[in-house]
């Protein structure tokens, strides 16, 4: 097991424990409202879950198949599917807003406060150099945040693959809704640890809990956003192509239009009628990406806020370099 | 080993880019180990600057400073702090602020002498520290700050909030770890009260300057308070005069012997620092202890150091 440090005799009565580790609790004790508002979230998020993985898929599929819906129609399920609805919508919309509590969290309670009430300057004159509190303030947030979104991540996929022929009868959700797709692959914990990264940096940038707490919210968001909406141009589209009439295209929806006479190829998203008013149409077109393209498009989205936040790393220890005096 | 706890060179910093923005210029001194040294000024001086780049918290601008021999970073684990606002966090207990120190201290911590020290307040250790008083969060600080058992101790008015009495027990207590472990203890004020006689070094800053620096008695030593009829005090160095009626007061840095007819006494830490605040343009000295080999203009040369540093000075205010 692991080494055990000799500290000098003390009345507390502390059994002496293993430098990282103390140095891991000595971060986290601060910030123990925030780690239990994080293991309620996580524990309800998941226990909820759970309940919709079991009985309450269940009971949402025994009242589908009592009410005789065709498919794809309009189906009355009754309680048991608002109550299902409601849990297997929330967990997604959680872990993709928590990204931005975390991000608000990091710049105003784990850095900002600290280096605005003057804590830091408790912290940095103990034992420990700067660089290893800045290490551990990471390290230790990002391994709790990671758990949480992983394990919350698991679960919605449980539930994505128990509900699948309810989703095929009645088209409940959609792979590409900003939520789902959000929570069902790698993005939630990608965002939540870049939410680390900048609140972190924004703390150490702005030194005041509000302003850092403005920033981490509002740069989390602001990358979400762009990449949300530029989602679809992270894989390339699938095309179809239909002569009378519009071709049948499957899942995520970019673009679509018509095909003039001329061999020009114009997009009718913003039309009103499928023609756009030409009379020389020739043929439809559909770009989109189908199902198969999720996890392309969740890992290069993945890549490109984890390289965002690689690079956000060493800024945060840059920063605090610069104001401790190159202190290693 | 080394028998030097603080020597800066030459040190600078500047806050911001403005041209004005010096809190410290040109700082050069040097602290022996196993003193207590009081930093004094006024407010603004560079008190805060100059501990706060002694415990590797700022980068200095120009020049440099060595802590128990080595880089203040290097020496983090030796030596402890206290900010003057005091920062703990206010929603740990006394108790699991004690524990913090333990866990970021592990190689050093002494949670017998942290916990006497708290407990000499009579604090309770399961009461959260945004409910105690100013006073009972100094001591909780300078528990945490002890119980590192530090070689070099920097205190940044320290005894701002307490009261008579808790501020007399602490320095008490100061002082007897510091001569029972030969702490070196340096701690600001701009209190001057407060430090008679619980130090034997003072540094004297004043607009981001060294204005006096070197072991008290010898300080107090090299200056004499006369008092006579108005005349000529050439060529002693005057400090500051006063002039009631055909009376006239003065602090002076003698140059041989005082004429007959002036009546001399000697001045007292009070009277010393308040003649050189009263006085900006007071050439700066820089006194050293008798026979430190480290120096070599050392012992009897005060008063000429006091003039170079005093011309040095001048000329690069201009």
């Amino acid at each position: 097991m692991s080494a055990v440090t000799v500290v000098s005799a003390g009345t507390s009565g502390r059994r002496p424990a293993h430098p990282a580790r103390a140095l891991a609790r000595a971060v986290l004790r601060p910030h123990q409202s925030a780690l239990w508002f994080w293991g309620l979230l996580v524990a309800l998020g998941g226990g909820g879950l759970l309940w919709a993985a079991g009985p309450g898929y269940d009971a949402v599929w025994d009242a589908y198949l009592k009410s005789n819906c065709r498919e794809a129609d309009y189906c009355d399920m009754g309680p048991a599917y608002q109550h299902y609805d409601l849990v297997v919508g929330l967990a997604p919309a959680a872990l993709t807003v928590a990204p931005l509590l975390i991000g608000a969290w990091a710049g105003a309670s784990l850095i900002g406060r600290e280096l605005e009430s003057g804590t830091a300057k408790l912290a940095w004159t103990q034992s420990v150099t700067p660089a290893r509190w800045l290490a551990a303030k990471l390290a230790v947030p990002a391994a709790l945040i990671m758990s949480g979104t992983v394990l919350l991540t698991l679960l919605n996929r449980l539930v994505w693959w128990r509900e699948e022929r309810l989703r095929q009868a009645v088209g409940t959700r959609d792979w590409f809704d900003f939520t789902t797709f959000t929570g069902n692959g790698t993005l939630a914990t990608a965002y939540a640890l870049f939410a680390l990264a900048v609140g972190v940096v924004a703390g150490l940038l702005l030194r005041r809990s509000l302003p850092a707490l403005a920033a981490g919210f509002a740069g989390t968001a602001a990358l979400m956003a762009v990449l949300q909406a530029n989602r679809h141009h992270l894989w390339p589209v699938t095309e179809v192509r239909a002569a009378a009439s519009e071709p049948l295209w499957t899942g995520m929806l970019v673009d679509r239009g018509i095909i003039t006479a001329s061999g020009d190829r114009i997009s009718n998203s913003l039309c009103e009628d499928f023609d756009c008013g030409r009379s020389d149409v020739v043929g439809y077109w559909a770009q989109s990406h189908p199902s198969a393209h999720f996890w392309p498009l969740q890992l290069v989205e993945t890549g490109i806020v984890l390289a965002v936040t690689a690079l956000l790393v060493p800024a945060a220890f840059h920063l605090l370099r610069r104001r401790t005096g190159g202190a290693a | 080993m080394t028998d030097t706890a603080i020597e800066a060179a030459a040190l600078g910093k500047r806050f911001g880019w403005r041209q004005k923005g010096w809190a410290l210029r040109d700082c050069t001194l040097r602290l022996p180990v196993g003193r207590v040294c009081a930093v004094v000024g006024p407010n603004g001086a560079g008190k805060s600057t100059l501990l706060a780049h002694a415990a590797g918290l700022l980068a200095p601008t120009e020049g440099g400073i060595s802590v128990l021999g080595t880089t203040p970073s290097a020496a983090r684990e030796r030596m402890a702090y206290v900010a003057q606002d005091k920062p703990l966090y206010p929603q740990l207990t006394v108790a699991e602020t004690l524990r913090m120190g333990a866990e970021l201290n592990p190689r050093r911590w002494d949670a017998a002498v942290a916990e006497r020290i708290v407990e000499e307040g009579g604090l309770d250790f399961g009461s959260k520290i945004r409910s105690l008083s100013g006073g009972q969060r100094t001591r909780v600080a300078l528990a945490l700050a002890l119980g590192k058992r530090p070689e070099l101790l920097l205190l940044d008015e320290p005894m701002a909030d307490l009261d008579p009495l808790a501020r007399h027990q602490l320095m008490g207590t100061l002082l007897a770890d510091s001569a029972e472990h030969g702490t070196t203890v340096v701690m600001s004020s701009h209190v001057v009260a407060e430090l008679e006689g619980s130090c034997d070094h003072l540094f004297l800053l004043g607009g981001g300057r060294v204005r006096l620096a070197g072991p008290l008695d010898a300080l107090i030593a090299a200056h004499t308070l006369v008092t006579g009829p108005t005349g000529d005090l050439a060529p002693h160095t005057v400090v500051e005069s006063r002039t009631t009626g055909r009376q006239i007061t003065a602090l002076i840095r003698p140059e041989g012997r005082i004429a007959a007819g002036w009546q001399t006494a000697e001045p007292s830490l009070e009277e010393l620092v308040l003649a050189h605040l009263r006085a900006p343009g007071a050439p700066a000295l820089t006194l050293t202890d008798e026979g430190d080999a480290d120096n070599s203009r050392g012992g009897n040369g005060g008063d000429d150091d006091g003039e170079t540093n005093g011309t040095r000075t001048h000329g690069a205010s201009v």
